[in-house]
């Protein structure tokens, strides 16, 4: 049975068992081992950046080997408005959900970075979504909100959105809700910000009642570029704060000063027992360890660091600039991007507060060798990461954002990105580029695009929350 | 009602005159001409739209959050909130706005 299939029908395969069918599985090893191989992958295109007069979309890429156009771009969603900056994006429900009947994860919530414009586009058919209903930028500005960036899905009917800055692009960021019903928007999510300003991705466990929220900078300052001044100046993030996830109330903040510098993409165990997690500092290029001590209160340690590295055409040593992060579903492993370098990582998390490094993969960026795969010249580098369900695939586009691309890999700002892949093998620890699996954005219908987050229809391992 | 005449600079050597209207900002203007000239949050924060003013005397009507003071003093502009207030030469394109932020570590 595909999971392909219109969602309803599709998640009930792991729900057999269950008085009460809601969305997603009751287990994440459920999710690993009772979906079946994705086939559709939904994959953010963006113009934005470009001198090409075309709107941002929400891009449908066929993954089923077994499919004729297969490995190829084969609809895109065009948003009305021009300028969205399409980056992250998430379902109406998950995992989360799972005993709350009547619930379908059949939408995505496509926010506009920049616009602070949010799409609602009704997937229900996974090969032809269509925008559903739009919250206009001024509904959003009236929150004294800007900025969409994380969307989870939450028990309870909500959907809740990191906002990053408020109305005017400036501090502080904070977190809009919306209604799953009519996604209409209810107001701020948090009660009490205590002294959070910056805001960027989040994560939560909610059988602990915790959530853990990364800081990034004010829009008006990352929108435009990456200025080592505004480091300097203290407008970049250190820290990352913990929530309570009932009172959504501020509860700690864990300032992690020069280790952990830009924190961004936060991922927690999807064991729901788990009270520990990871966070990628991108700028610090290291990736930070955070657990709930005895006493309740979180303690963080650094547990790898990607070294600088000399390039005979730069100036300053290189840092690696880990700008995704994630975990498997079974909690094994942990997959890390580093942009500049051009590197995919891949680790043994199975002693958590000593990951083990199994394998690597170069391609594209500053200092792999290979800077074409399948006859197609590599712009930029391993970036956004997602992997299959039952951990056998990962794939990555190259684009950051993009002002940041323009920086730092100009061409991508004339001729696009990538979307790309790599077969794990979890058994043996190790993974390999496939080949023959590239999809450039730089054809796409209209022209070239930036491609940046991937999802699967039914899920994977950065949407689902287990209660 | 006082219209001002813009031209529209590319680096590829494109160019494009613009009338805008009183209380119209170059971007209202080169969407209604379907000029293609970039844009993102449309208040001044985001830099997408940074052309550099050449000649001519063109004011922001909301702080451009999204420049410098030394890119203000370079001539560089934020097109969203813009309004030409004469006559004015604009160089445009999405290359623009990657001068303001070169590569820290080359």
């Amino acid at each position: 049975m595909s999971t392909d299939e219109p969602s309803e029908t599709a998640e009930k395969h792991g729900h057999e068992h269950h008085e009460v069918e809601g969305p997603g599985y009751p287990t994440p090893a459920a999710m690993r081992t009772e979906s079946e191989r994705e086939k559709t992958a939904f994959v953010m295109g963006l113009r934005v950046g470009m001198d090409v007069d075309e709107p941002d979309f929400v891009g449908v890429v066929d993954v089923d080997p077994d499919s004729a156009t297969y490995g190829e771009l084969v609809d895109t969603v065009e948003m009305p408005n021009k300028g969205d900056e399409l980056h992250h994006f998430g379902w109406n429900t998950c995992s989360s959900s799972c005993h709350a009947e009547g619930l379908t994860r059949d939408h995505l919530i496509v926010p506009g970075q920049r616009s602070s414009r949010i799409h609602i586009v009704d997937a229900s058919d996974p090969r032809e979504p269509e925008i559903e209903t739009i919250i206009e930028p001024e509904e959003v500005f009236e929150h004294d909100l800007s900025a969409p960036h994380t969307v989870h899905c939450v028990p309870e009917g909500k959907i809740v959105i990191s906002m990053l800055g408020n109305a005017d692009g400036e501090l502080p960021g904070g977190f809009l809700q919306l209604d799953q019903e009519d996604f209409s928007i209810d107001g701020h999510w948090e009660v009490d910000s205590g002294d959070m300003e910056m805001n960027y991705d989040y994560w939560y466990q909610p059988r602990h009642g915790v959530m853990l929220s990364t800081e990034w900078a004010a829009p008006e300052t990352y929108y435009p570029g990456f200025d080592l001044d505004d480091v300097e100046a203290g407008k970049y993030g250190d820290s990352i704060h913990v929530w309570d996830w009932e009172s959504k109330e501020h509860r700690q903040t864990l300032t992690f000063g020069e280790e952990g510098l830009i924190p961004l993409e936060i991922r927690m165990p999807h064991n729901p027992e788990e009270t520990e997690g990871y966070v990628g500092a991108a700028l610090s290029s290291n990736i930070l360890r955070f657990w709930e001590a005895d006493d309740g209160h979180w303690e963080w340690e650094k547990v790898i660091d990607v070294e600088d590295r000399e390039h005979p055409d730069w100036d300053m040593p290189v840092p690696g600039l880990v700008t995704d992060i994630l975990l498997s579903l079974d909690d094994q492993y942990m997959f890390f991007s580093n942009w500049l370098h051009g590197d995919v990582r891949m680790y043994d998390i199975s002693d958590t507060g000593n990951p083990r490094l199994v394998d690597q993969c170069w391609v594209g960026g500053n200092f792999a060798e290979r800077q074409s795969v399948g006859g197609h010249d590599v712009r930029g580098a391993p970036q956004m990461l997602q992997l299959s369900r039952d951990g056998r695939r990962l794939y990555w586009t190259t684009s950051l954002f993009s002002s940041w691309d323009n920086q730092f890999y100009p061409e991508m700002g004339e001729e696009g990105s990538l979307m790309m892949k790599a077969d794990v093998y979890p058994g043996e620890g190790r993974m390999e580029l496939d080949e023959e699996f590239v999809v450039d954005f730089g054809d796409a219908p209209g022209g070239p695009a930036r491609a940046h987050e991937i999802r699967w229809p039914g899920g994977d391992c950065t949407s689902d929350v287990w209660q | 009602m006082s219209t001002h005449e813009v031209r529209l600079v590319w680096r590829d050597g494109r160019e494009a005159v613009l009338s805008v209207a009183e209380g119209e900002t170059v971007i209202d203007a080169s969407e209604r001409e379907t000029l293609g000239v970039p844009y993102g949050c449309l208040y001044g924060a985001c830099g997408t739209c940074t052309g550099r003013l050449l000649d001519g005397d063109l004011v922001h009507i909301e702080r451009p959050r999204g420049l410098k003071p030394h890119h203000r003093r370079d001539g560089y502009v934020l097109l969203c909130v813009a309004e030409p207030r004469s006559d004015c030469r604009i160089e445009v394109g999405a290359e623009i706005q990657a001068d303001l932020v070169p590569n820290p570590w080359k």
